[in-house]
């Protein structure tokens, strides 16, 4: 077996793998279980958050010495269409529930985008995710921007991975 | 296979989680399906229902929990003449070799990585069947 590839020196925002590894994380998750197709969209960089949607599954991901956040957000629209497929559950309100299915997409979202990574010779750890709703800001304490890929679904709704390394 | 009266624990901490395998179990013709929201609460469920007359008869556990990790809870089994050969499977959102080595290190029955559909865990339940019972006769189909 040869030795795991380097990692790029330059920011992994511009690593084309590392887009690829989380877009997908979420068409294998959201299929697998919830038999559910999404299409992701052009991604774009935002250089300062951008509120988008009710609720969000947010992991801080560590892969020595890169860190960064991981944050899934969903309009109430993409969240309730995910969870009638997934669980055959009907919901209108964001509520603990929807907040567990979003904690628990999180994880496995970034639990098989990580282990794409690391086999590509990152070193990101696991983590447990934290699912925040309602109206909310995000101020990274560094300068980096955010990187984010919109998916869409089949009702014409979308949710938006948003990625970002210092 | 295991007979459909089989009787399970569920171990997440994610009610998600425990829902979808509950689904999934039932989809299987599973129904007897009890749940626990991390090892802590588990460990007293498995010892009570041992001492009831009414052992857990599988046990599925996700790995990465607060409080008592899966495979805390998977040791902590193995670690009891009760229930060392109860047939424990992890469930994970890793797939690494380091963590797959650990599981089998400390005697997992088998392992299932998340997310995973109903023929993935019949599969791995089969596979689990044979390595516990392997004069069983196999079912014609």
């Amino acid at each position: 077996m040869s030795a795991a590839p380097k990692v790029e020196a330059l920011n992994p925002l511009f690593d084309k793998r590392l887009i690829n590894a989380f877009v997908d994380g979420v068409l294998k998750t959201l299929k697998t279980i919830a038999n559910t197709e999404a299409t992701p969209g052009k991604p774009f960089i935002e250089p300062q958050f951008v509120l988008k949607g009710e609720i969000a599954g947010m992991v801080g991901m560590v892969a020595p010495p890169l860190k960064g956040t991981l944050l899934i957000s969903y309009g109430k629209d993409s969240i309730f269409h995910i969870l009638e497929n997934m669980l055959g559950e009907k919901h209108t309100e964001i509520n603990g529930e929807v907040s567990d299915a979003v904690g628990e997409m999180t994880n496995m979202i970034y639990g098989s985008a990580k282990t794409t990574l690391n086999q590509l010779g990152y070193n990101f750890e696991m983590a447990i995710p934290t699912v925040i709703s309602g109206k909310f800001n995000i101020t990274h304490a560094d300068k980096g921007a955010t990187l984010v890929i919109p998916f869409n679904l089949a009702n014409n709704s979308t949710f938006y991975v948003e990625i970002t390394v210092q | 296979m295991f007979p459909n009266t089989t009787k399970f624990l569920v171990v997440d901490d994610f009610a998600t989680m425990r829902k979808i395998i509950k689904k999934v179990l039932t989809e299987l013709g599973y129904t007897n399906v009890e749940e626990a929201d991390d090892g802590k609460t588990a460990l007293p469920m498995i010892q009570a229902a041992h001492d009831a007359g009414k052992p857990y008869e599988f046990i599925i556990s996700d790995w990465n929990m607060p409080g008592m990790q899966g495979i805390d809870l998977l040791k902590a089994c193995k670690a009891d003449p009760r229930f060392k050969n109860t047939p424990f499977m992890l469930v994970t959102a890793e797939s690494e070799q380091k963590h797959i080595l650990e599981a089998a290190k400390a005697g997992v029955s088998d392992y299932v990585v998340k997310p995973f559909n109903s023929q993935t865990l019949k599969g791995k339940m089969e596979r689990v069947y044979a390595k516990h019972y392997p004069n069983a006769q196999p079912k014609a189909s």
